[in-house]
């Protein structure tokens, strides 16, 4: 009985949860007020649907073979029918693909931990004399974006035979300056005396570095692993430039080839665009609360 | 930590090891950003032939490009992406953080939600979008205006639409995830503001007007800011939505950049290369001015 009261209370609180924000709940005795809200929850709700129809869209096309999707002029298909998705699957051969888009995600990550965490590592604790100039030289590369210098970097490549494998894109996970940046704001909120003390009990610094700092940093290993990921699943230039046409494609170096190339029927390459669609989608929603807090307090720092 | 050593060896080799720890980072950071800087200031004065150099031709390739139509179209087109993203990148997501901000129920979901497409990969979403403005009569556009006896139209051929529907793609892409960034600033304002604004008989608008932008326009400056340098770099949309057309109306710096490079038979690097160095200067421009107006707020050293 009182179990069922409590419940009930407790619901009747949710629903008179407190207006937080600019509007508050004394100013909806204003029937002006009051409709303008009413208007805002709409306008939010079509944020919604604007946000997701064309993933939904998409995922509905894949259902149409070619001659409905050049021919129908409704939204939806006419059927539900999974060996579409089945057949371009295996017709296109994307496992080979999504093994070598594994790849590339696997070295990228390790890639990206290892050696932009050292450097910032170097740059908010260990601080040798002159570091100063590098802080500003990451700083610099975080606004200056990478595409710029594709040409030259693309030629550095094939001059050092480093083309046709997945060892470039690996290497650049490594130079990432937003990464060096978000770790270098976590270490400096790290506790000092930790640090020292471990350096005091004859810790070398590299030591230090993976047995008190990278344990104590678990938040903001995760940010960059997620990002580090979907960055190396969705990055598809220079990946073109160094795969090219050869064994090792990743998913959206084909995805990319396709689209240029026209060399697939319209139906298909909506089904692989949802193939390229679907494991960013469900990293998302598996780290989605973790992401949200962590992407504000990166973005309010940085 | 340098404080904890006390002997003139071990100061050295704190130096030392120190500067060890950083090394493959700044090797990475050469090879992939800081050393092909330099190496396309240094290329866009040479004649180029495949990946060689051939011979020094000083300012020579600036000349040329400068007396090509595509150049300026795309610079003037650049500038007018700008401009658009200015109306609608910039506005577009404290409009969504406001609004997400003044719910009370389903806050989550719609900040979920608003977030979503930033997390597919920019190129599949673009095709989605390509298929969505196709000129057919099974362009998804076309479809949805035809329920409401709009005829249908070819929206990507329109040289004065162009630029200002790849500017909404990219800002469907990108602003629920800078909203969430607006949406913690204002969550950061003190709630008793708007209870001491209330009692002196301020409106909501008022509110707004007096509390709510004051607080969010640092914020926003810089976003303004990191905004520009975003656009100006934007390629893939164009290129793979309407190749830069209709007639070079949609063409940006990166894109002809891109073009030179590797989009025709033949590799014009050294050309390639003094487009990107117009666009690093442009962009170094931009930047300085960012660290100007950041100054107050972030201190690198």
């Amino acid at each position: 009985m009182s179990s069922s009261y409590k419940s009930i209370r407790k619901r009747i609180d949710q629903s008179r949860k407190p207006r937080i924000g600019i509007i508050r709940d004394f100013d909806l005795r204003s029937p002006g007020v009051k409709v303008s809200v009413g208007v805002i929850n709409l306008l939010c709700i079509f944020i919604v649907i604007i946000s997701l129809f064309p993933i939904l869209w998409v995922a509905l096309a894949g259902f149409k073979d070619l001659r409905e999707f050049m021919s129908s002029t409704y939204l939806f298909p006419e059927s539900f029918d999974f060996s579409m998705y089945i057949r371009t699957w295996t017709q296109l051969n994307i496992t080979r693909n999504y093994i070598n888009s594994l790849y590339v995600i696997i070295g990228s990550v390790v890639c990206a931990l290892v050696f932009n965490g050292l450097l910032a590592y170097g740059l908010a604790i260990l601080k040798p004399k002159g570091y100063t100039i590098v802080s500003k030289l990451v700083m610099f590369s975080l606004l200056i974006p990478a595409t710029i210098s594709l040409v030259p970097l693309f030629m550095n490549i094939q001059y050092f035979g480093m083309g046709g494998f997945f060892t470039p894109l690996w290497l650049a996970a490594g130079a990432n300056a937003f990464f060096v940046v978000l770790f270098r704001q976590f270490f400096e909120s790290l506790p000092i005396s930790i640090i020292e003390a471990s350096r005091i009990d004859g810790c070398s610094p590299l030591n230090t570095f993976m047995k008190i700092v990278m344990p104590l940093s678990k938040p903001i290993v995760i940010v960059v692993t997620i990002f580090a990921i979907t960055g190396a699943w969705s990055d598809f230039l220079l990946p073109f430039l160094v795969l090219g046409n050869g064994p090792y494609q990743t998913v959206m170096v084909r995805l990319f080839i396709f689209s240029t190339e026209q060399t697939i029927n319209a139906d298909d390459l909506m089904r692989a665009v949802v193939f390229s669609m679907v494991p960013p989608i469900i990293i998302f929603f598996v780290f989605q609360k973790w992401l949200t807090e962590n992407i504000v307090s990166a973005g309010i720092k940085g | 930590m340098e404080r904890l050593t006390t002997n003139k060896f071990e100061k050295w080799k704190y130096q030392a090891s120190s500067w060890l720890i950083m090394l493959p980072g700044l090797v990475l950071f050469s090879f992939f950003l800081w050393w092909p800087l330099l190496q396309s200031i240094r290329m866009s004065m040479y004649r180029t032939r495949n990946i060689e150099l051939v011979e020094f031709v000083g300012f020579d390739n600036y000349i040329t490009i400068f007396q090509r139509t595509e150049f300026l179209q795309a610079l003037s087109n650049t500038l007018l992406y700008t401009l658009w993203s200015l109306i609608i990148g910039f506005l577009v997501p404290i409009f969504i953080a406001l609004l997400i901000g003044e719910t009370v129920r389903a806050k989550g979901l719609f900040r979920t939600a608003a977030y979503v497409p930033n997390v597919l990969p920019g190129l599949a979403a673009i095709i989605v979008w390509t298929a969505f403005f196709s000129a057919g009569e099974t362009g998804v556009l076309n479809i949805m205006l035809g329920w409401f006896g709009i005829d249908r139209m070819s929206y990507l051929s329109e040289e004065n639409l162009v630029i200002p529907i790849i500017v909404t793609i990219s800002t469907w892409k990108g602003a629920g995830a800078t909203a969430l960034i607006y949406m913690a600033g204002l969550a950061g304002i003190n709630p008793e503001l708007y209870e001491a604004a209330t009692i002196d008989g301020a409106g909501v608008l008022k509110r707004i007007r007096y509390i709510t932008i004051p607080a969010i326009f640092n914020l926003g400056s810089t976003m303004l800011i990191l905004q520009i340098i975003a656009i100006f770099q934007i390629m893939y949309e164009p290129m793979i939505l309407t190749r830069g057309g209709p007639d070079n109306a949609s063409l940006s710096l990166m894109l002809l950049m891109w073009r030179y490079a590797f989009g025709g038979g033949t590799m014009e690097f050294g050309r390639a290369s003094a487009v990107a160095v117009i666009i690093a200067f442009i962009l170094l421009i931009f930047t300085t001015i960012y660290t100007i107006v950041n100054k107050r707020k972030v201190n690198w050293e």
